[in-house]
């Protein structure tokens, strides 16, 4: 994989609950290729939670190969609240916020047959120590799948083996050290937790 | 060339094989026929054999 490459503000009651204003388009950003990673079932994830507020955003990720989608899986952009809203006060470039390590999880990526046909339509799940903080389905956002890939392919170089995060709705929220997490979407079902240093 | 390039274009081959490697066990031909598959892995075995001949040079 070369890079992650995420949209934001792609679910409009997502950019409600942030107070912020919709742009014309979604936002992109990326984040390097060091901060994935896939854990096995019931793993344990250290996160840094000295660095203040840590928000689960769960979204549909696209796996490409030749620029077209050949896999898909449930991912947590992991986002640092405190140190983003900062920066976003003060009008600066907000990256530090998303790219610590551990911050894209992805869950083990399904290949399209795996879904139903109509799998845009099909409902993901976040469930934080059982209770579900999002939910929502792809047809809900701003932005579908052939058109995130022509307009990420805008933008971006796209190398085989490239993920896109395809943004989060509502429910975003912040995440404690041992919390369980559970991660649903089509034939995918995955658990782990999120733990402290050492 | 230069190397750096080079490393780079070979390293994107092996990912490409990786990935072509997965298509494969998976069964996963929903999107990427078998036969397209089977001309990328020759298109890409017999690039990353000419570019590794230039690396090592």
């Amino acid at each position: 994989m070369d890079k992650i490459i995420c949209l934001g503000k792609n679910y409009q009651d997502h950019t409600l609950e942030m107070k912020e204003k919709a742009p014309d388009r979604p936002v992109l950003f990326i984040k390097p290729a060091s901060t994935f990673i896939e854990p096995k079932e019931n793993a344990a994830i250290v996160l840094p939670w000295k660095r203040g507020l840590i928000h689960h955003e769960c979204e549909i990720v696209f796996k490409l190969y030749k620029k077209n989608i050949i896999g898909l899986g449930l991912g947590l952009d992991l986002t640092l609240r405190d140190v983003q809203k900062k920066l976003k006060e003060n009008g600066h470039p907000w990256e530090i916020a998303k790219t610590f390590k551990n911050s894209a999880i992805v869950t083990p990526i399904k290949g399209l047959r795996d879904f139903p046909k109509d799998w845009q339509d099909c409902p993901f799940t976040l469930k934080v120590n059982g209770e579900i903080r999002q939910e929502s389905k792809l047809n809900n956002a701003i932005m579908k799948a052939d058109e995130i890939i022509h307009y990420v392919d805008e933008f971006f170089p796209l190398c085989d083996g490239d993920l896109i995060f395809t943004g989060t709705p509502s429910g975003v929220g912040p995440l404690q050290p041992n919390d369980q997490i559970e991660m649903s979407y089509g034939p995918i079902h995955h658990s782990f937790k999120v733990v402290d240093i050492g | 060339m230069d190397k750096r390039q080079l490393s780079h274009d070979i390293l994107n081959a092996l990912e490409r094989l990786r990935i072509m490697h997965d298509l494969a066990k998976d069964q996963n031909f929903a999107v990427i026929k078998k036969e397209e598959l089977l001309n990328d892995l020759a298109e890409t075995l017999e690039k990353l054999e000419v570019d590794f001949k230039q690396l090592i040079q």
